[in-house]
Parts: structure tokens; sequence; C-alpha cells
């Protein structure tokens, strides 16, 4: 932790520029301040002071939340105030302050048993820190602020796009996917062969499966003009939604397909022997003791559609893997980061979400 | 009343049940008796039409039962089951009160039904109400599984080992209860055991199956005293069936009453005049003892039982 680059100081984006450890970035308030809050940590942790889980949690939470502002003392003492290019880049020192200072934050709730609601709060409290600080004048050299601020408008933009093609994926394959888990269980024979095709899609890697779609997709949208007037060409979001959906098809056809069945033949029966009509049963009794595994099906499909969508931008389709792939090509991190950090942003966010639509589904 | 005429049930090549006559009359607790995959479960499913059958006919007074709406028809028929199917995502009062529900009872008299069934069956209204089924005991489930079997009034009712996969005192207990609930309410039922002593405690007839077929159909004394067949005798079990008679009848049938009810003296062991006249032999055994004051419900003295009764007359 203390060896490591705290920061780097670039003199333009493409530069990789020079690192300074915990010490050299900080001073000794810094290094100070960031030391004795570990050793502090590690005491509380190992020391059996009453409350000490209590205590520790608080102490995380707030380092957590306060985090940003070391890169704000960095960019304050070693920014070079004469240079309009120069910023400062978040080094891997940073990083593993976070990793570690979040894993005890994670132990600790455990040993807690917060509630989820204590869990959610202590994430909102570092989210909210995070972006009081990322406004603040300070930090505004920070090559990711940087590029953030010059496509600001790109990133709204890419942000409903990535936000639309996932969920908008998922909807559909969820209103497919639950008709045809229907089919099967109303006619066995359809379960291998449905079975079958949608766990074959799923093996295709998918750049191949982005791929793929663009020759069929576009010699339908050359033949078919009216096509290309919805936007339905070989690349762009045409392709990729198809992709999604076919990738989205099976967890949660699966999922409902198993759950459904395996709903106790004695629970159906005692229902149909008291007079419940068969869409009675589906609705009341078969429907709501699925509905935890359903769910379930749905939050594994989100996460993997946010994260595939970010491919998706290979072909044309926008979000947030377009400055991913922007990035790279021209070797700028932070362009890559300022796609990144937000994809998994948002995957975290649907996986917290719907684990708790699960859960409340469950302890109904 | 329910008729059962010439039915017959069969899956693929298994005749599960074959060309069965049974008669059940109205107010009849009808049990249906037989070793495990003799046809008794298939034989009650036909009757709230769960199974089709494959040739015969079931009326229900009168009514061939495929003529009704089968929906219609199972909401006047109570369904309880050994694995109790409760809903398990929903409360007590809920499962209880789901007929009342599929019947648009107003709530609240679905409410107050709900109360008074948890009641009537031994639970209680204020904390039980709300509990799931996975917080419940084997028995408590079991009750709650007749309770919500009884809650819409039906006419008839429909037991699969109710009280099945419970310890024998559990059992005894719930045994009880049904012939208290019995009296007061009177429903023609049919119920599946595989239990004879259950089936001769709770029967007004008992029905004795055997590979799909009834092999006699008689009141409870009439099988124990004249089995209709080496298998019926097994069933009853030869040795024993002395003392069976014996548990069919109260001591209240054979007792000499007192003209005047006495106080009775203290230390004085005996037994009460419902007490079945198994119990009576059992306490003259254990107390060498040739005679037993009987007491009433009251704790009266009201007469005496004799072991010479007993021998002559018991059995
Ligand atoms: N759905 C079914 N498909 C095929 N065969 C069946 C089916 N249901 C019952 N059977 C067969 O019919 C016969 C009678 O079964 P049933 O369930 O009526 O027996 P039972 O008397 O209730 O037995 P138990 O005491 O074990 O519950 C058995 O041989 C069984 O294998
Ligand atoms: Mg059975």
């Amino acid at each position: 932790m203390w060896l490591l680059d705290l920061g780097v100081v670039q003199p333009n984006r493409i530069v990789s520029g020079t690192g300074y450890g915990l010490y050299a970035a900080t001073g000794w308030l810094g290094a100070g301040v960031v030391s004795s809050l570990l050793v502090a940590a590690v005491v509380l942790a190992t020391k059996p002071i009453h409350n000490r889980f209590w205590m520790l949690a608080l102490l995380l939470t707030t380092a957590l939340m306060a985090q940003p502002l070391l890169l704000e003392v960095f960019a304050l003492r070693k920014l070079p105030e004469d240079s309009e290019y120069a910023r400062i880049g978040i080094g891997a020192g940073f990083w593993c302050l976070a990793f570690f200072l979040a894993l005890m934050l994670l132990e600790t709730l455990g040993q807690l048993k917060a509630s989820r609601r204590l869990q959610l709060s202590a994430v909102l409290l570092i989210v909210a820190g995070w972006w009081f600080c990322a406004t603040r004048e300070g930090l505004s050299s920070l090559s990711l602020i940087r590029e953030y601020a010059n496509r600001a408008d790109q990133f709204t933009q890419a942000l409903a796009i990535h936000l639309s093609l996932s969920l908008g994926a998922v909807a559909i394959s969820l209103v497919l996917a639950f008709g045809l888990a229907l089919a099967m269980v109303r006619r066995e024979r359809l379960r291998r062969p449905l079975l079958g095709l949608v766990s074959f899609m799923q093996t295709i890697p998918s750049l191949a499966l982005f791929g793929l779609l663009i020759a069929p997709l576009g010699a339908l949208s050359a033949a078919f003009p009216f096509l290309q007037t919805l936007g339905i060409r070989g690349i762009g979001w045409a392709p990729a939604m198809l992709a999604l959906i076919a990738y989205s098809l099976l967890p949660i056809m699966r999922n409902t397909y198993v759950a459904l069945m395996e709903v106790p033949e004695p629970v159906v029966d005692a229902g149909r022997g008291m007079g419940m009509s068969e869409r009675q049963i589906f609705v009341q009794v078969k429907l709501p003791l699925a509905l935890p595994v359903i769910i379930e099906g749905v939050r594994i499909t989100t996460i993997q559609a946010i994260g595939l969508t970010a491919v998706a931008a290979l072909i044309g389709a926008g979000g947030f893997g377009t400055f991913i792939f922007q990035g790279l090509g021209q070797a700028a991190m932070d362009l890559v980061l300022l796609g990144a950090l937000p994809t998994v942003f948002l995957a975290l966010a649907a996986d917290a979400i719907l684990s708790a639509l699960k859960f409340q589904g469950a302890s109904r | 009343m329910i008729e059962l005429k010439g039915v017959t049930r069969r899956f693929g090549d298994v005749v599960a049940v074959d060309n069965i006559d049974l008669t059940i009359e109205t107010g009849e607790v009808c049990v249906l008796v037989g070793s495990s995959g003799c046809g008794k479960s298939t034989t009650l499913r036909m009757i709230n039409r769960l199974l089709p059958r494959t040739s015969g006919e079931i009326l229900v007074d009168g009514e061939d039962i495929n003529k009704a709406d089968p929906e219609a028809l199972r909401l006047n028929m109570g369904y309880a089951i050994q694995s109790t199917g409760l809903f398990p995502h929903w409360t007590v009062a809920r499962n209880i009160g789901v007929v009342p529900d599929l019947l648009k009872w107003p709530s609240r008299k679905r409410d107050e039904r709900v109360n008074e069934l948890l009641t009537l069956l031994g639970l209680d209204p204020a904390t039980d109400a709300h509990k799931y089924p996975h917080q419940l005991s084997g028995g408590q489930a079991q009750r709650v599984g007749v309770a919500r079997a009884l809650a819409g009034d039906p006419n008839i009712l429909l037991m699969d080992e109710p009280f099945g996969a419970l310890d024998a005192i559990t059992r005894e207990n719930l045994q009880q209860e049904m012939l208290r609930i019995q009296r007061q309410l009177n429903k023609t039922t049919v119920f599946v055991t595989h239990d004879i002593d259950e089936a001769l405690k709770l029967a007004t007839r008992i029905a004795v199956m055997d590979q799909g077929r009834i092999i006699q159909h008689d009141t409870p004394e009439a099988i124990l005293r004249r089995p209709a067949s080496a298998f019926v005798e097994n069933l009853i079990g030869k040795g024993d069936r002395g003392l069976k008679l014996l548990a069919l009848r109260t001591v209240g049938d054979l007792m000499e009453r007192y003209p005047q009810p006495r106080r009775p003296e203290p230390y004085s062991n005996g037994v009460n005049e419902a007490d079945s006249l198994r119990v009576a032999l059992s306490v003259m055994v254990w107390q060498n003892s040739a005679e037993l004051p009987v007491f009433s419900e009251a704790g009266e003295e009201i007469g005496t039982v004799k072991r010479e009764q007993l021998l002559q007359g018991g059995a």
C-alpha cells in the first residue's frame, strides 16, 4: 500500500507520466492519516473491545467516503500549475486501498449480521461521498474527470443507450422466455429441443454472435429499404439487441421452467382438490412460489446483458463500450475507465435491486 | 349419499380399481382400508374427479358427478391429504380461508369461520393464525389441513390418510377430535387409511380393499366378528380380535347402574363411563380385581362393571 503509486501526474492525456507513492503524493499528513487509520482498523478488528464492530464499520465507511480527498491533496501538491494539459491519474495504490477497505467493511458488516437496509445505506453513503468529491473544484484536474468533462453529452447519451439496450433486451426476453417456459411446461416434448437451442445460442462467443448477425441483417435491410428507416442495419443497435436477447433467454427460461416444475405436487393437488381452477392455481399458487427463482434468472440475465452491451459497442451499438474501445485505441486508460466504471456500477446496482426484490418475494 | 357403481380405473395395464360397488350413506363415515397400492387413493380421487374413471358410474345424491362442473363439485367436497398440501406462501388463516374465498364469502364471515375452525381443531386463533406452514409442527399442519377441508362447510369430506406420518399420541388425539367433530357436524365422509385400528375407531362402516377390489364392506363389529376372508382376518389380526371388539364398546354399555349416584370413596380406582371395555379389562388385570367402580363425567360413582360380565358379554 505504501509502496504502490497512489497517483500519477501526466503532462497530457497520452503520455504515461510519473508516479508518486503515498508519502510522496500526500506528504506526512496524508500518509500519517492513512497509516493511523489502518492501524486503528487492525486494532479494532483484533482487540475484544465492546461494540468494536460497530465502531469499525463506522470508521471504514467514513474512510471510504473520504478516500477521494487523498487525490485532491495530491493534485494540490504535485500538479504543475502552469501546464494546461497536465492532469493526475489514479494509481494502483489508490485502488488497492479502496479494495482493502471495502473488503474489511464487507467482513465487518457480515460479522454484524447487518440487515439489507444497513448494507445499502453504507454503500449509498460511500457513493454519495465519491460523488461529492468528484464534483469539487479540487479534482477537476483528475484525468477521469477531464475525460468526462470533454464528453459530458456523449456520456449521458451512452448511459441512455446502454440502459435501453440492456434493459430492453432483458424485458423482451423476459416475455419471450416466460412464454417458452410455459410452452415447455404444457408440452413435455418441446423441452429438449427448446432448451437445446437456447443453450446452444449461449455457447456462441459473444463477439462471434455479433459478427454473425451482421451479414443476415445487412442483407435483410438491403432487401427491404423500409427497415433502414427504422434503423435496422447490419451494424448498430439491431444486431446488438438480437444477440442480447438470444443470450438472455436461457437463464430466464430455464429458471422459470424449473421453478414452475418444482412447485410441490401435493400443493397443486390440494389446490385442485379444493376447487381452484387451473388459472387460479397458476396465478395464486404456482407463480408466487416460482417468483424468487424467476427473479434470480432475471438478475443473472440483467448483469450479463449490461456487460455484453459494452462489447456490443464493437458493432456500433453505442453505450459505455464506445469509451472503452476508443480508450483502448488511443491508449488513454482513463477513457477506458470512463466506460468501464459506469458499466460495473450499473451491473452492481442491478444486482442489488434485483436481489432485494427476490428477497422480498421469498419472504412473503 | 355417494354411490359407486361398477367403477374401474386403469393406468395402462395396471388395474388400480377393479369394478367396485360402494354406497356411502349421508352422514356416514366410510373408511377405506387396505395395504399399500390396493387402490384406496385412486377410489377417493375419482369421487372428486381429480382422476377420471375408466368405466362405471359415480353418483352424488343421485346425480352423476360427470354432469357437474368439476370445480363446483370439489367446492362442496372438503379434501385433506397426508402431505397436507398447505400453501407454503400463505399464512394458516389464509390457507384455511381458501374455499370460503373461492366461494366469495364476505371477508367478515370468512374470518369468523377461520377462527371457529382454529378453535375447533385445538389451534390458537391469536398465535397460530398468522404463522406460515413451515413454522408448524407436523401435528399442527395436519390439523390445519383438516380445518381447511372443513372451511367451506361442505356436505362431503374426502380424507386421504390425513393423520399419516404422525406419532402415535398425536394421531390418537387427532382421531379423538375427529370423532368429536363428526358427532357435531355429521358430514358424509370417505376416509382412507392403512391402519386398521384407525379404521375400527372412526368408521361407521369399513370397506376393506385388496388389489383394486372391495373384499368386505360392513360395520367394524361385523368385520371383527365375521371376516369375509383370510385376508380380512389377517388384516384385523386374529389374536387380539377380542380386545379390538372390547375397544368398540364403552363401559356405559355393559355396566350395572346404581339407582342413585353416590359420592365416590376416597382413593378408589375405577373407570369412566366413556372408557372402552378394553380399558376396563386392562385396569382389572392390572389391579387383579373382579369389579370396578364406574364414574360419570362429573366424577360421581354411578355403578360397577364386573369381570364376569366383561368376559361373557363383552365380545
Ligand atoms: N398416476 C398413476 N400412474 C400410474 N399408476 C398409478 C397412478 N396412480 C396410482 N397408480 C397405481 O394404481 C395402484 C393403486 O394406487 P393407489 O394410489 O390408489 O394406492 P393406495 O391404496 O392409495 O396406496 P397407498 O396406501 O400406498 O397410498 C398402484 O398399483 C399404483 O401403482
Ligand atoms: Mg394412497
